[in-house]
């Protein structure tokens, strides 16, 4: 459904004609605006008329849209067209703000060429009929400006003298004719507004008169003249006024040229935006450049109430507290609850100091935009228009973003919940081989105790022993792998001795460690690193820990860090078996574990590395694995070398 | 002294008993309480020589405990707890807890802490008004009044910094100093670009300090958490 918006006083029962057959027929309103050269030359009066209809229509909840054009009857039938439109509500006067040809004529028009569209007409009866009679009175209220005024008079005083230095020179005074309807040409190009145009045009053939016709300096003539008067002011008067026309769709022409480049510079700016933040910045890139003043913005939380407002400054010396009073974020709240603009300049709380615009998605309000109307004077309807517009964009990128997100926690929950059923399924069969243990060898000790030699029941208390200890190692990791991949794991980043980290990490090696040659290899015993020393000392146990388990006793497994630019980087290399290309890649997956297929020869839930990658993800560091020379495993990983500075 | 008096608060029997064990198999004297009011209570009327403390009590949070005793009694307090996170080791020192220990913890780990805690109580107890102006420590001596450290007889050239840092941690020995303790009392600031400072300084005075950097006899890293000066056996102490 769509209703013209107009000036005519009308307008305004079409439009409330169109909310009622919107909602009986649950169809969309949108409110077109179509503006026709006359439009930039309203009345103060009409202007305020319109700018209601506007406001009534979005308050009926209206989307509203311009085009620009000549002839009103055939944008309201292409942009029909285009948008998919079935209805058109209008009342015959909004068609004729052309002032060309009659009300009725416009409407047969707009029903020759989109003979599909259903017509509501309302009648214009009862209404004074404002469009034909208004193109008099513009053109008389022109607006004066010394500055036209004084081109006016030079441009008529040249042609005097050219006139005057030809006729001296023996040509006909007929050329002088020719000559003022040129200069009345460049009057009209050069002034603004149709006043100059008629002015001149009065002049030129008064100026003429009493300056070449016979009785000459008077202005009495041949009656022969009276013809010649009569053509000279008529072809002057249509000239000028057709290159005022000229003028004045030049200068739309323009406009719709710079509006729809801003749109789509708009939208390729949302296009390459990823994130709320890029598409904020968009907003203020672009109404920044249009509107030049100071602008803020409310982003709504997810608990759908507005957030701290963004600032943007692009006027000087502005001053912020006005703008975040309890009244202005009041009405940015009524704007966020009722999805309409309100504050200065529209009809909802207008008494605010800035203007309020909601950034909508399809289906609610994403952000509020405040724009600070206290330094300069109301926007216009070109500006707000193209505004609405930006905003339209910017609300569908938005949404666009918040859609995606909401995609990618679904695809979050839906992973973490298959990792907990892995996690689950993966602890309960390889939790049950050492508990059985513990549980088995105590009950012996309890029950038989007394029988069984010293170096039996020692090989029993340290099997318990050691299946308690690969427990604890197993809980840790369980407990920090669930910490990292849920995200509720802040890491405490600290500069930490690389030395200070070995050193803790050997003190808690696998008591089988003892039987491998364990070594440490660090040129700067200073050398420091950002880290959660925590979680860092873990990675360097695991990996460890890994080398033991992988590697046949006796091996040698030497741990090193060296500074590499601005990462630091450790290795853990042994010389064991090494392991195959084909796995490298699978080893930091989860549940994960080399020989998968000796099921309980030896245990491991495959986690140690698994958490490893994430905790140096988590640094921003890298982790891998590569062959050693000759032979063997190297687990390297990096982490941000932290500048020491110190200073006594 | 003899026969020191042990504390020991654990809400839970299992592990009560597990500490019960150990300190009987060593001789030590202790007695046992279950919750946060009978832990001050028997702080008062047993007067423990040391106390081994579970924060998670049934009845009151055992860093409140540590704040109410520290307001009238220096006696060690060895935390235990199933609290790993580096934030709750440095609340608990930070409220005045002496030493921190994991659960799960080994046995022999809990005695050492434990003769590291007892050790501070006999030196304590032996020290003189007189002595205020020296302090020794195994082969470590610092001599306040000239401003100098010596390690077997011979001085150790120390920078400002690192003297300071030496004193601050022989005037706690025994008891952890935490990162941010330590910058507020040598730097006067918790400001991050000090940390690294730290940690140099610590690593160039641990060097200066000790015979074998790789096994400090004096000074402890408490990765995450801070620094401890450990107090040398005594001669005539088993």
């Amino acid at each position: 459904m769509l209703v013209c918006l107009s000036a005519a006083p009308s307008n305004a029962r079409a439009i409330q004609a169109a909310a009622w057959l919107k909602e009986g027929s649950h169809a969309t309103l949108t409110a077109l605006t179509v503006e026709t050269p006359a439009f930039s030359s309203m009345s103060e009066e009409e202007r305020r008329r319109y700018q209601a209809h506007l406001q009534m229509a979005e308050t009926l909840g209206a989307r509203t849209a311009t085009v620009y054009g000549d002839d009103p009857a055939l944008q309201v039938a292409e942009y029909a067209r285009i948008s998919g439109i079935t209805g058109v509500v209008l009342a015959p006067a909004d068609l004729c703000q052309s002032r060309l040809g009659p009300a009725r004529g416009a409407v047969d028009r707009l029903r020759k060429l989109a003979p599909e569209l259903d017509l509501h007409l309302i009648s214009d009866r009862g209404q004074p009929r404002v469009g034909p009679r208004r193109g008099w009175s513009l053109g008389l209220q022109a607006r004066i400006s010394l500055r036209d005024t004084l081109r006016t008079a030079a441009v008529l005083a040249v042609c005097t003298l050219a006139g005057l230095l030809l006729v001296r020179l023996g040509f006909a005074a007929t050329n002088a004719i020719l000559i003022y309807l040129l200069g009345v040409l460049g009057i009209a190009m050069l002034t603004d507004g149709r006043g100059y145009s008629l002015i001149s045009s009065l002049l030129s053939v008064l100026i003429f008169n009493y300056f070449f016709t016979y009785p000459y300096f008077t202005l009495l003539s041949d009656p022969g003249y009276l013809a010649t008067f009569a053509v000279m002011f008529l072809v002057a008067l249509l000239g000028s006024s057709l290159t005022t026309r000229v003028k004045r769709q030049a200068v739309q022409s323009a406009d719709r040229a710079y509006r729809t480049e801003v749109l789509l510079e708009t939208s390729q700016k949302l296009q390459k935006a990823e994130g709320v933040q890029s598409i904020v910045s968009v907003i203020d890139g672009q109404l920044g450049k249009l509107l030049e003043r100071d602008l803020f913005l409310y982003l709504v939380g997810e608990d759908g109430a507005l957030q701290a407002p963004l600032r943007f400054s692009h006027a000087n010396g502005s001053d912020w507290a006005a703008c975040f009073s309890d009244d202005e974020r009041a009405a940015a709240e009524w704007v966020l609850a009722h999805n309409k603009s309100a504050g200065a300049g529209t009809g909802n709380l207008p008494d605010r100091a800035c203007l309020y615009l909601a950034v909508r998605g399809t289906e609610r309000v994403l952000a509020v935009v405040g724009i600070d109307l206290r330094e300069s004077a109301e926007l216009g309807a070109f500006e707000k228009n193209l505004m609405v517009a930006i905003l339209d964009e910017c609300g569908l990128a938005l949404e666009k973003e918040v859609m995606r997100r909401a995609k990618q926690e679904l695809e979050e929950t839906a992973r973490q919940e298959a990792l907990r059923a892995n996690l689950l399924r993966g602890i309960s069969h390889d939790l049950r081989t050492p508990l059985t243990s513990i549980s088995g060898n105590a009950g012996i000790l309890l029950e038989n105790g007394c029988v069984l030699d010293e170096n039996k029941r020692r090989a029993l208390y340290r099997s318990i022993y050691d299946d308690a200890m690969w427990l604890i190692h197993l809980v840790e990791n369980l407990l920090s792998i669930t910490r990292m991949e849920n995200g509720s794991m802040k890491l405490n980043i600290q500069p930490e001795l690389l030395y200070d980290v070995f050193q803790e990490a050997l003190s808690h090696l696998d008591r089988n460690a003892g039987r491998h040659h364990i070594e440490l290899e660090l040129p700067d015993d200073l050398l420091m690193a950002d880290m959660d020393a925590r979680l860092i000392v873990q990675v360097v146990i695991n990996l460890v820990n890994n080398a033991v388990k992988y590697t046949p006793e006796g091996s040698h497994i030497l741990i090193s860090a060296r500074a590499q630019g601005d990462w630091v980087l450790v290795n853990v290399a042994d010389d064991g078996p090494g392991v195959p290309d084909g796995e490298k890649k699978k080893l930091f997956e989860m549940f994960y574990t080399l020989n998968n297929t000796s099921g309980d020869g030896r245990r491991g839930l495959g986690l140690g590395l698994a958490l490893c990658k994430a905790i140096v993800t988590a640094h921003g560091g890298r982790i891998a694995v590569t062959d050693n020379q000759p032979k063997g495993a190297l687990f390297s990983f990096t982490l941000p070398v932290s500048e020491v500075n110190t200073h006594e | 002294m003899n026969k020191p008096q042990i504390l020991v608060v654990e809400d839970d029997m299992a592990v009560g008993n597990l500490i019960a064990t150990t300190l009987e198999t060593q001789n030590y004297q202790f007695h046992r309480v279950k919750n946060g009011a009978e832990a001050l209570l028997d702080a008062l009327s047993y007067r423990p020589e040391v106390m081994l403390l579970d924060l998670g009590l049934p009845d009151m949070d055992g860093i409140d405990i540590i704040k109410k005793i520290r307001s009238w009694s220096n006696m060690p307090i060895i935390v235990v707890s199933a609290r790993s996170e580096d934030a709750d080791k440095v609340a608990a020192l930070d409220a005045g807890a002496d030493d921190y220990l994991t659960k799960p913890f080994s046995v022999e780990e809990l005695l050492a802490r434990l003769r590291v805690a007892l050790r501070r109580v006999l030196y304590d107890s032996q020290k003189t008004s007189d002595e205020a102006s020296t302090y020794e420590n195994g082969s470590l001596k610092i001599d306040y009044a000239a401003g100098c450290a010596y390690r077997d007889g011979v001085e150790i050239h120390l920078t400002p910094i690192e003297y300071k840092l030496l004193c601050l941690l022989a005037k706690n020995t025994g008891k952890v100093l935490t990162h941010n303790y330590i910058l507020n009392e040598i730097w006067g600031s918790q400001t991050a670009s000090d940390t690294p400072s730290l940690r140099v300084f610590m690593a160039t005075l641990r060097k200066k300090l000790e015979v074998d950097p790789s096994h400090p006899q004096y000074i402890q890293t408490h990765i995450g958490v801070g620094y401890r000066m450990l107090r040398q056996k005594q001669e005539g102490e088993s």
